[in-house]
């Protein structure tokens, strides 16, 4: 399976990708976005089947980049992990059709639990 | 009058123990421990001082400054490298997602609806990265690994007109 990882920090791109190799889902193609409108272009060409989305990046939020897939026909698995996390932003997500909200820091067990259902 | 809650240094510190847990201290050899009393004059100071602000119900900023040195742990924590592997953009990566962290975090207790913008990092001998506006909520002065490293929250003085903080 292609997984996006969508974050403009390299460090917790990392993060992110050791995390799943700790949570079992080390043997997934990783393709990497460093900001929000890459994310867009990336979950477009690349096709992958699944997004792991950061929220707040530079030239479009992580549920911009959300809705704007939404809004082209594009139903690809997409999640949030994130450090923000409000009521209204899980609200907001959801409402995106968001499959998980991650908060930052986490740990393999989160991953584990959030992506399981999807991953297997 | 408006009654906002603050978030306070017990906020700080679970914020700051999760964060040394999952990401710069996972096998718990080298726990962050607070030291002294938080000094409220103190000026915000280090040789690597990375902020995120937050608007909107609340206005403020949320501060991580340490030494160069702790500045290079925690990029090596981070990426897993060696000390001596540690590049400058690692530092500046490095600690502005821990500042997105804690920022992010933060913001889980103030009012909504507020907004946290990117991460802001200045790197340099004794930098001095003020925001005269402001009035410190809460500090975190700490140690880790025989370096200091401190966690403050600043709440913009236009923001208190009319407020009372709990």
């Amino acid at each position: 399976m292609k997984i996006l990882i969508a974050d403009d920090s390299r460090v917790m791109r990392q993060i992110v990708t050791r995390t799943l190799r700790q949570a079992g889902f080390g043997d997934h193609d990783l393709v990497e976005a460093a900001d929000g409108r890459e994310a867009l272009d990336k979950a477009t060409a690349e096709h992958p089947e699944l997004v792991i989305s950061d929220w707040n990046m530079p030239e479009m939020t992580g549920v911009e980049v959300l809705r704007a897939l939404r809004s082209a026909g594009n139903q690809v698995p997409f999640g949030f992990v994130t450090s923000e996390c409000t009521p209204e932003m899980q609200g907001a997500a959801a409402a995106a059709g968001a499959l998980f909200f991650i908060i930052k820091p986490f740990t393999a067990d989160g991953f584990r639990d959030a992506l399981a259902p999807i991953l297997g | 009058m408006t009654v906002h809650l603050a978030p306070t240094i017990e906020d700080l510190s679970e914020i700051a123990e999760q964060v040394w847990s999952s990401y710069l201290d996972p096998e718990g050899e080298a726990p962050l421990f607070p030291v002294g009393p938080p000094d409220p004059d103190a000026v915000v100071h280090g040789d690597v001082c990375a902020s995120v602000s937050i608007s909107g119900a609340w206005h403020g900023h949320i501060v991580v400054s340490c030494s160069a040195v702790a500045a290079r742990y925690a990029a090596a924590a981070l990426l897993q490298m060696e000390v001596g592997e540690v590049m400058p953009d690692d530092i500046t990566d490095a600690l502005g997602e821990l500042a997105n962290v804690v920022g992010g975090n933060v913001k889980s207790t103030l009012p909504s609806v507020c907004t946290m913008s990117l991460p802001h990092v200045v790197v340099g001998s004794g930098v001095t990265n003020g925001w005269p506006l402001t009035v410190p909520v809460c500090e975190l002065v700490a140690n880790w690994r025989d370096e200091l490293v401190v966690l403050r929250v600043l709440r913009s003085k236009s923001d208190l007109a009319g407020t009372t903080d709990q």
